[in-house]
């Protein structure tokens, strides 16, 4: 294996990067609905011709290991140069039905975008049902098709508020066309066949450097696990991770089967979460490129909770599964090293919406305390990082009120560093809509490391009355919903008061 | 009939630099920064000769120092009840995606300063009225006042910082809408928050620097502004948060001038020092704004010369990492121990040993400097040098293309003004790149900053919020720029105001997004306009001579100039060495 790089290639590779960044400013910046334009919930990344993922503009965790299926199912289907695929069928390429993917063919290789869309149809506005137990009743399935005005007609037809979907579908048709020129500018540079050369040293150099951090753990094999809180009784993730010299195997052996509401994963998520822990541990600098997740192997018994098969629902896996298989993963690793106390594990999804509006909003939490620093306060902990919508944004364009929104101290763990506190949201509704909430962490608490506590439990009230985790119902004016968010645990054992 | 002086006086982190233009001639001093920075401004103008400008403009780095190295009042915030830890919660993102210890910079009020006040204004109105006896006392040397939606109906927000006023009058009180009366609560009540907290820091500076101008016969400065003007000491004085991109704003005036005297109205500002670079895009002879800018991790909404930059300099450090990728910065080896080159101790490679060893820097630089080369191979050891500078030209093409291509502008258009004391290296390779095909190296490269100052219009920058359909508003002014968008969408397009703001912002959103949709309502956001009083045309004649033709070196006074291969030029009467490809 080579050890340094042609800068020449690396030169190259930086004008990639830029053209996946620059695809993800044009989505956001013409986006209309709040969870692109505010809260940045898309990534862009850009494909080598042979489907291997290059770079990707930096988002949202859960997208990075999920693209490839979506580029792997659009190539099946043999695109000419310039067309644009349009896909969210969790089973073809996809995630969740909200995050829908274009794929474009380009003069070298593709280019992806992928956003979480405020509603794409289904049993409930936003798309996020709490009690759906089949894929048909999350939303319109989009298995990978070509894009054109009809279909673009026919999709938008079929989902809530067409007029926004319509928009933010052209921000990301624009987002492609962007990717196109400057790809076709930097041929005419560098000569086609330069930037694939570039392409497979921008993989390479990922590779290299993931193994050399994977290198640095001890060889073994370390179990972990989690528990997911569906309506009734309990779900677990059980995994195996063996560490052998620089390369990983993650085994889901053992986990819980399908389940028969939505916490299922499509088996992309279940990587995604996995890429995720071992990106934090072995080199976090790391660019993102399908190189880093090479030496990433992972397996899961199919069909099971974490490698759903049609047509089960999966709407909360993407969001609440992602985030327990990330802890279960952790907790595995910390038998080799240091690694964070729990984070908040959750991403506390919040839909509210009728005929008229649908909004969507996830809500940060407490981060888990490290060996050497204190947790992070009222922050997304591993596979989202959506910024939240602003109170005057929201309120110039939702029939919503916030009413609070603070920080919750003291419930972040105690320890010789604290978990980071959780937030506490309160809304009211002005006008009759229904309400989902998908949320985990309501019966257990983040655990701590090393001696630290755990940090508090989240809890969702609608009116002071006290919601299960999951749930969907009818909300009239004045309802007034109130979310408190889980702290983060702590690190090692607190100094003792009588000190 | 009397001669008119101007004198512009720029204190940088490391030397202070002044210009003095006097009846077409231009003079230059440079002496180094004193921690009392009143004392290197008089010093410099003693250096200079000015003992009797008729007009001194000033830039300085007090406020952006205050700010960075958290030097400010102990500074309290008022929000609304209930939303008291907005400056905690920030936008809820993460420092870091995949480092899960590292956490944001502390903001500027910690939580215990936190306070709120019932009574809340919604997008319609008053809900429920102000209750000034839910305002507790408050136990801090400055105050900042965000209320929700301040922005459109600033009743309570005034009421409570009357209030205030009324009862701390020792203490600056900063309201949010008097300093950035945008929609998103965050990084208003952020701008807010750095104002009030810088406040008494440059106060106390800017009262002592006209104090020392007074008993020195000097006029008393006008301030640079992040906005590219200047506006008095007792305005810049009252929003400090509006000067914290003082000095490089000075800097990109400057190159707005050269241009023009060169006969360009589009150029993009190169600035390549020590440790960064900065750019700027000019179109039309008018540098680019944008009206909001990080500043040590924190936002401040305020207009600002659309100023971008990237860690990467002369001294920035060169290494590999675990992937074997070459890379430069963003460490630096600063001004000490410098360079290897440098002979003073510093054992790391940086751009400028990799220039030294390209024969593109002389070894004894004009203030007598002697570079070593052997203790620059040997730091570069087994890198090739040439691969250090296409390594730290990437870096900087990716921010000459942010600001230009990314943007929408062609840079074949746009002239390169190369300045700092390292931009003249890099400024022909980066042409090549980038598509310009003509480099202004100014005469007073080392000191453009200051010759900025000295040429920099009188500017009052205000903003109007409106949030409303803009088919429901009448009589806008003609002059100034709005910000529009469709209805439904978050960031706005900027179009100058007196032509057919509908029409004109279709066309600009096909131009940037590539589709523009006449059926959607157009919303306008805000209405900036500024009043600006013009200052002194800057003429001035050099008797510089000089010419090249690539490849070759050129060492002028002020810098040390690369003209690669397919490169040539000459001094024109300003003094201005103007490099053309020639293939």
């Amino acid at each position: 294996m080579t050890t340094t790089m042609d800068v020449e290639l690396q030169v190259i590779g930086s004008a990639l990067r830029a053209v996946a960044e620059e695809m993800g400013a044009i989505l956001i910046r013409s986006a209309f609905s709040a969870n692109i334009k505010e809260r940045r919930d898309c990534s862009t990344a850009i494909f080598a011709p042979d489907g291997r993922m290059i770079v990707q503009a930096e988002h949202i965790p859960v997208h990075l290991g999920a693209m490839p299926e979506a580029v792997a199912a659009v190539m099946a289907l043999d695109p000419a140069d310039g067309e644009i695929y349009i896909l969210n069928d969790p089973y073809t390429g996809g995630t969740h039905l909200p995050d829908i993917t274009l794929v474009s063919r380009t003069r070298v290789g593709f280019a992806v975008s992928r956003a979480h869309h405020a509603d794409v149809g289904g049993m409930e506005p936003a798309s996020l049902p709490a009690t759906s137990r089949e894929l048909y009743q999350e939303g319109m399935i989009i298995p990978p098709t070509l894009l054109d005005e009809r279909i673009l007609r026919l999709l938008v037809a079929n989902m809530r508020n067409p007029d926004e979907r319509r928009g933010d579908l052209r921000a990301q048709i624009a987002a492609h066309r962007l990717a196109e020129a400057r790809l076709d500018e930097l041929c005419e540079k560098r000569s086609s066949a330069q930037v694939v050369s570039a392409m497979d040293e921008l993989y390479a150099y990922s590779e290299r450097r993931i193994r050399a951090g994977l290198e640095r753990l001890p060889d073994g094999v370390y179990r972990g696990s989690g528990v997911l809180e569906p309506a009734e009784g309990e779900l677990t993730i059980e995994v195996a991770v063996t560490v052998a010299g620089d390369q990983v195997e993650i085994d889901f052996a053992g986990t819980s089967p399908q389940h028969d509401g939505n916490l299922n994963c499509p088996l992309a998520v279940t990587r995604s979460a996995c890429f995720f822990v071992v990106r934090c541990l072995a080199d976090p600098d790391v660019p993102a490129s399908g190189g880093a997740f090479a030496p990433v192997a992972v397996r899961a018994p199919e069909p099971c909770l974490v490698n759903a098969s049609p047509p089960a629902a999966v709407v909360a896996g993407n969001t609440e599964t992602s985030s327990r298989i990330t802890d279960a993963v952790f907790a595995a690793f910390s038998q080799a090293t240091d690694v964070p106390a729990q984070g908040q594990g959750t991403m506390n999804n919040t839909t509210f919406g009728n005929r008229r509006f649908t909004y969507y909003e996830t809500i940060g939490g407490g981060q888990g305390a490290s060996p050497h620093s204190h947790g992070p306060s009222g922050v997304h902990v591993a596979m989202s990082n959506t910024l939240n919508t602003p109170v005057e944004a929201l309120e110039l364009s939702y029939p919503l009120r916030v009413e609070r929104y603070e920080l919750r101290p003291g419930s972040g763990g105690d320890g010789a560093q604290r978990g980071g506190d959780g937030v506490l949201r309160e809304l009211r509704v002005l006008e009759e809509c229904r309400l989902s909430v998908l949320c985990e962490r309501r019966r257990n608490r983040p655990r701590g490391m090393a001696g630290g506590e755990p940090g508090a439990l989240g809890r969702t009230r609608l009116n002071g009355k006290e919601l299960p985790p999951k749930a969907t119902l009818q909300l009239a004016p004045g309802d007034i919903v109130l979310i408190e968010t889980p702290g983060g645990g702590g690190w090692g054992p607190a100094p003792s008061s009588s000190d | 009939m009397r001669r008119v002086a101007v004198l512009g006086i720029d204190v940088g982190g490391t030397f202070t630099d002044a210009v003095l233009l006097e009846d077409g001639h231009v003079r230059t001093a440079k002496v180094s920064t004193t921690p009392e920075q009143e004392q290197a401004v008089l010093a410099a103008a003693l250096a200079v000769g000015a003992a009797a400008a008729d007009r001194f403009t000033h830039g300085t780095t007090v406020a952006t120092n205050a700010f960075l190295e958290r030097k400010g009042a102990r500074t309290a915030l008022v929000t609304t009840r209930g939303f008291e830890h907005v400056l905690h919660l920030r936008r809820q993102n993460r420092a870091s995606l995949y480092d899960l210890s590292v956490d944001h910079p502390d903001p500027l009020v910690p939580l215990d300063r936190s306070y709120g006040v019932v009574g809340r204004i919604e997008p319609d109105g008053e809900r429920v009225p102000l209750d000034l006896t839910t305002l507790p006392e408050i136990d801090a040397d400055a105050i900042a006042v965000c209320l929700l939606f301040s922005f459109r109906d600033p009743t309570h927000e005034l009421a409570v910082a009357d209030e205030l006023r009324r009862r701390y009058p020792d203490k600056p009180v900063v309201a949010s809408h008097e300093v950035a009366p945008e929609f998103r609560e965050y990084e208003r009540a952020s701008t807010t928050a750095a104002d009030a907290y810088l406040g008494p820091v440059v106060s106390r500076y800017l009262r002592s620097l006209a104090e020392a101008c007074g008993s020195a016969g000097l006029p008393e400065p006008l301030v640079m502004r992040s906005s590219g003007g200047v506006a008095t000491l007792e305005e810049a004085a009252e929003h400090p948060s509006w000067i914290l991109v003082s000095g490089p704003a000075g800097g990109v005036v400057g190159a707005a001038r050269v241009a023009q005297l060169a006969g360009f109205e589009n150029a993009i500002a190169f600035d390549m020092g020590g440790t960064s670079t900065d750019v700027c895009l000019i179109a039309n002879g008018r540098a680019e704004r944008t009206n909001e800018r990080q500043v040590g991790g924190l936002p401040i909404r305020l207009p600002t010369i659309d100023i971008h930059t990237v860690g990467a300099g002369g001294g920035s450090i060169v290494w590999r990492d675990s992937g074997g990728a070459l890379q430069v910065g963003p460490q630096s080896a600063g001004a000490v121990p410098g360079p290897a080159c440098y002979g003073r101790g510093g054992m790391e490679a940086t751009v400028t040993d990799a220039n030294l060893l390209l024969d593109r820097l002389p070894q004894r630089l004009a203030d007598g400097l002697e570079l070593d080369p052997t203790v620059a191979a040997a730091a570069l050891a087994s890198v090739d040098p040439a691969d250090v500078i296409a390594v730290v030209n990437a870096e900087m093409l990716r921010a000459l293309r942010l600001v230009s291509v990314e943007r929408g502008h062609d840079p074949r258009d746009f002239a390169l003004v190369a300045f700092g004391g390292a931009g003249p290296l890099h400024a022909c390779e980066l042409s090549d790149e980038l598509g310009c095909s003509t480099v202004l190296v100014p005469e007073s490269a080392g000191v453009l900053s200051a010759l900025g100052l000295a040429g920099s219009d009188e500017r009052r920058d205000r903003v109007r919020s409106y949030v409303r359909p803009l088919a429901e508003i009448d009589g806008l002014p003609t002059e100034g720029a709005a910000d529009l968008r469709y209805q439904g969408q978050s960031f706005e397009l900027t179009v100058p105001l007196g032509g057919d703001l509908a029409a004109d912002f279709h066309a600009s959103h096909a131009e940037r997004y590539g589709y523009a949709d006449e059926s959607r309502p157009v919303e306008l956001v805000a209405v900036r306009t500024a009043d600006v009083n013009p200052g002194p045309v800057l003429e001035f004649a050099s008797d510089l001579v000089a010419s090249a033709v690539g490849p070759v070196r050129l060492d002028l006074a002020g810098a040390t100039c690369w003209v690669p291969e397919g490169w040539a030029g000459e001094t024109d009467s300003h003094g201005t060495l103007r490099l053309e490809r020639t293939s």
